[in-house]
């Protein structure tokens, strides 16, 4: 328990905790009032109620939601790898461990520390969403009836669980890259790589991409079981998982990645 | 493991291959209950790999390690409970300050009172700068933070990597001093160091390591006492008559070496004999313009690691030190 406490206090402290939620809540928060602001200026109908649209709701919980999954899903990937990279550049894994400390008990609440701080963060987020909709609505001239929609808001504490799930996986994969290359800007540039090398392989091999572990997080908060894949950029057009499906593959990548990581550190000489 | 009652540390024939390099090389280690031990050798002998070691961060691939009376192998970790560790240099969260890092490691391994760390700050003198980010600190300060934080579980034996690296020289009495007095309490104190100067005044016991095995190791009085030289200087067209009649005082393997220009003598016997050696001169009928004596453990050191560093290069050469195990000039070698 002391582990998992100090976990969360090095996180809370740690300016990378803070850049990552900052940026992600600028953007979302940028875009939501600047779309709401600029909807009525929009050359032609079509587009002005495409604009209106991203800040109506109840439709609105589900845009910022994706955005959170989408986004934080890469933000997620980096964060990962900065915690596990920096417990090796910096050396901190190894006081602990000559201090008698377990290495696989120390990977894995470490990254427990991780998936709650994602949490905290997804709510804040989506907190801060809400607002920054609900703020372009009254800017788009907008209605936000909508904004205490029962059978929506019942949903939403399933979405946003499902959305921290996929988010703790992607997260899990940047902490593991950055395990086994034992570095923070080697785990963060190559979990960008694979996130970003993810979305552009559906284009070539989408029977096989939609097992992947982004491919999967994103499929897993679909509310359809058809639709497209492959991560923020909207990548190659593939047929997706259906949802149950793609959650139990996230689970199966969280917990492959987790054991990953543990092995490679119990195993490891640590150097340096 | 056999004979390695009341030792606080002991291997048995440690081996660490990198490849095909043998780190270590069969190293056997005895290190008593109670006392500062100095762990020397020159760069690349296996120091840093057998800190490693000692402390789980690298696996041997043969030989056995007891800490603390006990057998430590894989798997043996709660045995770390009670050592120390400062391996290498130290290592922090930048973004923390000396007392959150110091509060953030005591929450690994062994359970830390919270007191133990305001008493820790305040013996290595950073109360002041508690609460400072570590990134800002110099690299004394870091170190002195580092051998706070070895000292956290208050462990019966501590382990130190060049623990005066980059302490000024205060702070370097202050250390000395903290592990005398640690020693004195029971607590064994082990050293890694190429501060030959600092080991000699610290230490009680020394073990000196080469290309991965112990080549010496024992009581520093003991090895110093069996290293001792007197130089004496007399006119160089006596020298060669001052080496037979000195001859006898050597012993019999020790050489007797000569600076035939400057008339210098360097007769390997116990510091203590400088009397011996003037007499016997005397007696001859040869008249010393010039005698000196004394014990180092430089010269101990040069002579049982050949002055060499990582692949076997004199790396003093250019010192004047030797280049082989025995061929030391007295002039410039001897105390």
């Amino acid at each position: 328990m002391r582990l998992f406490v100090s976990g969360l206090r090095k996180l809370v402290r740690r300016p990378a905790s803070w850049v990552t939620l900052g940026l992600l809540v600028g953007l979302l928060v940028l875009i939501l009032i600047a779309v709401g602001g600029t909807a009525s200026d929009r050359v032609n109908a079509t587009r002005e109620a495409a604009a209106k649209d991203l800040v109506t709701f109840p439709g609105a919980y589900s845009r910022v939601l994706q955005f959170i999954t989408g986004l934080g899903g890469l933000f997620a990937v980096i964060y990962g790898a900065a915690i596990a990279g920096s417990e090796w550049s910096w050396g901190t894994l190894k006081s602990s461990v000559a201090r008698g400390e377990s290495r696989v008990r120390y990977i894995l609440i470490s990254y427990v520390s991780v998936a709650v701080m994602i949490g905290f963060g997804l709510l804040i987020t989506f907190a801060a969403g809400v607002i920054a909709a609900t703020v372009g609505a009254h800017l788009a001239n907008v209605s936000t009836s909508g904004l205490g929609d029962t059978a929506t808001l019942g949903g939403l504490p399933e979405r946003l669980l499902k959305g921290w799930f996929a988010i703790v996986e992607e997260g899990a994969l940047g902490f593991t890259i950055a395990t086994l290359a034992r570095s923070q800007l080697a785990g963060i540039g190559v979990g960008i790589a694979f996130y970003f090398g993810e979305s552009f392989a559906t284009i070539f091999l989408p029977d096989i991409v939609r097992y992947l572990p982004f491919s999967v997080a994103n499929a897993a908060l679909a509310t359809t079981s058809s639709g497209t894949g492959g991560g923020v950029l909207g990548g190659g057009v593939t047929d997706v998982l259906p949802p149950d499906q793609a959650l139990l593959l996230v689970g199966v990548w969280l917990v492959g990645a987790l054991v990953v990581a543990a092995l490679f550190a119990d195993r490891a000489e640590i150097a340096g | 493991m056999s004979g390695t009652a009341g030792l606080a540390l002991a291997t048995r024939g440690l081996r660490k291959n990198y490849g095909s390099r043998h780190a270590l090389d069969g190293l056997n280690l005895s290190v008593p209950m109670g006392v500062v031990y100095g762990f020397l050798g020159p760069n690349g002998a296996g120091k840093t790999t057998t800190m490693r070691v000692l402390t789980g961060l690298v696996r041997p691939d043969g030989g056995t390690v007891e800490v603390l009376g006990k057998p430590f192998k894989r798997g043996d970790r709660h045995r770390l409970f009670d050592v120390g560790a400062l391996v290498e240099s130290p290592t922090f969260y930048p973004y923390l300050s000396a007392r959150a890092n110091l509060r953030e490691l005591a929450a690994s391994g062994a359970p830390v009172p919270s007191k133990r760390i305001e008493e820790l700050l305040d013996l290595v003198g950073l109360c002041d700068r508690a609460n400072d980010k570590v990134q800002g600190y110099s690299m004394g300060m870091k170190q002195r933070l580092g051998i706070a934080a070895a000292l956290l579980s208050d462990p019966k034996l501590l382990l130190l990597d060049e623990p005066a690296n980059g302490l000024d020289p205060a702070g370097i009495v202050a250390m000395r001093d903290t592990l005398r007095a640690l020693a004195a309490q029971g607590k064994t104190v082990f050293i890694s160091s190429h501060l030959l100067a600092e080991v000699q005044v610290m230490a009680d016991v020394v073990g000196i390591i080469a290309a991965g095995k112990l080549v010496r190791e024992g009581p520093l009085k003991e090895l110093l006492s069996m290293q001792g030289v007197v130089k004496v200087r007399v006119r160089p067209n006596l020298v060669d008559a001052a080496i037979k009649t000195l001859q006898p005082l050597a012993a019999a393997d020790r050489l007797i070496e000569s600076d035939r220009e400057e008339g210098w003598l360097a007769v390997h016997v116990s510091a203590d004999r400088a009397e011996d050696v003037n007499q016997q001169l005397a007696g001859a009928g040869i008249f010393a313009s010039g005698l000196e004596s004394g014990t180092d453990l430089e010269m101990l050191f040069l002579e049982l690691t050949g002055g060499q560093a990582v692949g076997g290069e004199g790396t003093f050469v250019g010192l004047g030190a030797p280049t082989n195990g025995s061929a030391t000039t007295g002039k410039e070698t001897a105390a």
